[in-house]
């Protein structure tokens, strides 16, 4: 666990909220603002403690594929996101693991609620952990690396298209 | 207006609710459908199981589904292969709630009941109280299993007949083509599976997995995203402009067949020689250069081992049926054995992008799958709710013992739904003709 500054705290926990209500609400191209050029978006199968691509995960996205996912979810004919879900999340449990110079590790835990309008209309539950690396840059806070670690990954999941 | 009342006990007319240029809806929703296939497909035919090279240490094993049926695939003490029921003989208790594991038995945790690795009964508590055999009371088996090139499969009933019938040469031709792909003829699948759950009926993941005719509607938005995929090249050009083909094999077996569309070597993987240059030569040294060109060139099929087994190109699917409407989609990238592993990370990469609930692909084909089903909920057999399937039944041809056709031709599902209506109507099969 580290310590910052009740500033840098605000601005971290400030960015973490962000990136959650914007991927709430399939706002996709300012949510892509968030990231950097080197960001890895990463979901897992059961714990992510094995190096990504040495066995399968649910998502494993470098930059440009993270890219070419926005572009389809912003085509307007990706069915399994047309529409939209209707979705809200609540972030908790918000904890800095590491500050090393301009980047932090940041833990939270999250449930979402996600209504799955496309085709069966089921109100679906999302459970799971975040952690987030974050970089301060001359713009501002951004992200580097995102891992969602479902509490449910090892079990058959539906549908994940949009961005969690 | 009459009410048709449908029971368990009413024995369905397959021959009527499948024709040969349509099928009702109802096949995808009534429970007492879903019955019948669990026994005449899932108990009395071979189901595919898994394969070999996922439990290479004695001791390992898996947990699957042979329909509903929940078995354990192990490797026993002999090094042989094993499928188990994963019930306790006791008293029904799931024996290994988990998706795999090694033990060196297995032990009931409810009383105690404990059973060597191929399902023999090695002990119970309490031995006095108990007046029967204990050889009789070990694990319920399958009374068939077999495999090919290491692809496990099973019959519960035992009356199936040998797996190479089954098979047929359009069953074996498809799992040699996709073992060849890996230089020492034997794939491995151990980069673990990710299961998708899709609130559809089992039967419309054959049809879609094998369906050609999708891909510029269904998945637009990857055309838009990625406009030079290799599908592109191979189905999402005009109708007359594709070289690829749509086949059904004898046995229910479909395949996709890309292999004339594509215009480059290894054009499937993605990618040029220079790039995977250790796969390519590894390749060469087992097969000799011209059946590694013609496996550089061609690829892997994309095809259905009828029932359950789909050979997804460089991955390995497995369809389970949970219910009427709940099916889990299985899926592993197919790792290749006999060079580095460079080719096998870009397989994981390959797997992850077109497989799974959160890929570029399968996520469109289950909300049409959902949307489907839904729309069939209300389905009795009657006048409506029927499926057309006539598309290219006017141009298609029959050569070497199969059926093809223009690739977005509808010749798969056809073939799917006319060997089970063989098999739903007992024509084929292990059971009496009484069904009939």
């Amino acid at each position: 666990m580290a310590t910052v500054d009740e500033p840098t705290r605000r601005d971290i926990e400030a960015f973490v909220y962000l990136e959650a209500r914007l991927a709430d609400e399939s706002r996709y191209d300012e949510w892509e603002a968030l990231v950097t050029d080197d960001m890895h978006y990463w979901v897992p199968f059961g714990p992510g403690d094995y190096e990504p691509g040495t066995r399968v995960s649910y998502i494993n996205d470098n930059r440009a594929r993270l890219g070419t996912r926005i572009r389809q979810l912003a085509t307007g004919v990706h069915h399994a996101q047309d529409p939209p879900s209707s979705m809200r999340r609540v972030v908790s449990n918000i904890e800095i693991l590491s500050a090393e110079g301009d980047e932090f590790e940041i833990g939270s835990n999250f449930v979402l609620y996600e209504h799955a309008v496309q085709a069966t209309g089921h109100l679906r539950l999302w459970a799971g952990r975040a952690t987030h690396r974050l970089r301060r840059t001359p713009d501002g806070l951004r992200m580097a690396a995102k891992k969602v670690e479902l509490v449910n990954s090892t079990s058959p999941l539906p549908n994940l298209p949009f961005i969690i | 207006m009459a009410l048709t009342v449908q029971s368990s006990a009413a024995e369905h007319d397959y021959r009527h609710l499948v024709q040969d240029d349509r099928i009702h809806g109802s096949l995808y929703t009534d429970p007492a459908v879903f019955a019948d296939e669990m026994q005449r497909i899932f108990t009395d035919g071979w189901v595919f199981v898994g394969h070999q090279s996922e439990i290479p240490e004695i001791g390992d094993w898996v947990s699957r589904r042979l329909g509903t049926e929940p078995v354990l695939m192990v490797r026993n003490r002999d090094g042989a292969i094993s499928v188990v029921a994963n019930r306790c003989a006791h008293r029904g208790t799931t024996l290994c709630p988990q998706n795999d594991g090694n033990n060196r038995n297995f032990r009931c945790a409810y009383h105690g009941w404990t059973y060597d690795l191929d399902g023999t009964l090695l002990g119970v508590p309490g031995p006095k109280g108990f007046h029967k055999d204990t050889a009789d009371l070990g694990l319920d088996r399958p009374g068939q299993v077999d495999d090919y090139r290491g692809f496990v499969f099973a019959n519960r009933s035992g009356t199936a007949g040998p797996l190479s019938d089954h098979l047929g040469a359009g069953g074996t031709d498809l799992i040699d083509r996709t073992s060849d792909m890996s230089p020492s003829g034997s794939v491995r699948l151990s980069a673990g599976w990710i299961g998708q759950r899709i609130d559809s009926n089992w039967k419309m993941w054959p049809e879609s997995d094998h369906d050609g005719y999708h891909l510029n509607f269904t998945h637009a938005s990857m055309a838009r995203a990625v406009p030079d995929t290799y599908y592109d090249e191979i189905v999402m050009t005009g109708e007359e402009a594709s070289e690829s083909a749509t086949r059904a094999y004898d046995g229910g077996h479909l395949e996709l067949d890309f292999r004339r569309s594509y215009t480059a070597e290894l054009a499937w993987l993605g990618t040029t020689r220079e790039k995977v240059a250790d796969y390519c030569e590894a390749l060469e040294g087992s097969y000799g250069a011209e059946k590694a060109k013609t496996i550089m060139w061609d690829g892997p099929p994309h095809a259905l081992v009828f029932p359950n087994l789909f050979l997804a190109e460089m991955n390995i699917a497995r369809i389970e049926p949970i219910s009427p409407g709940v099916t889990v989609h299985h899926h592993t990238p197919l790792l290749v054995e006999g060079t580095d592993e460079s080719v096998n990370r870009r397989l994981v990469l390959q797997s992850e992008a077109a497989m799974g609930p959160a890929s570029f692909f399968l996520t469109d084909d289950a909300v049409i799958a959902e949307r489907m089903h839904r729309a069939f909920e209300g389905a009795a057999a009657g006048d409506d709710g029927w499926v057309d399937l006539s598309r290219g039944i006017e141009r298609e041809h029959i050569e070497d013992g199969q059926r093809w056709s223009d690739i977005t031709d509808e010749t798969t599902n056809r073939g799917f739904w006319h060997h089970y209506r063989d098999v739903m109507a007992c024509v084929v099969g292990s059971r009496p003709n009484s069904h009939a």
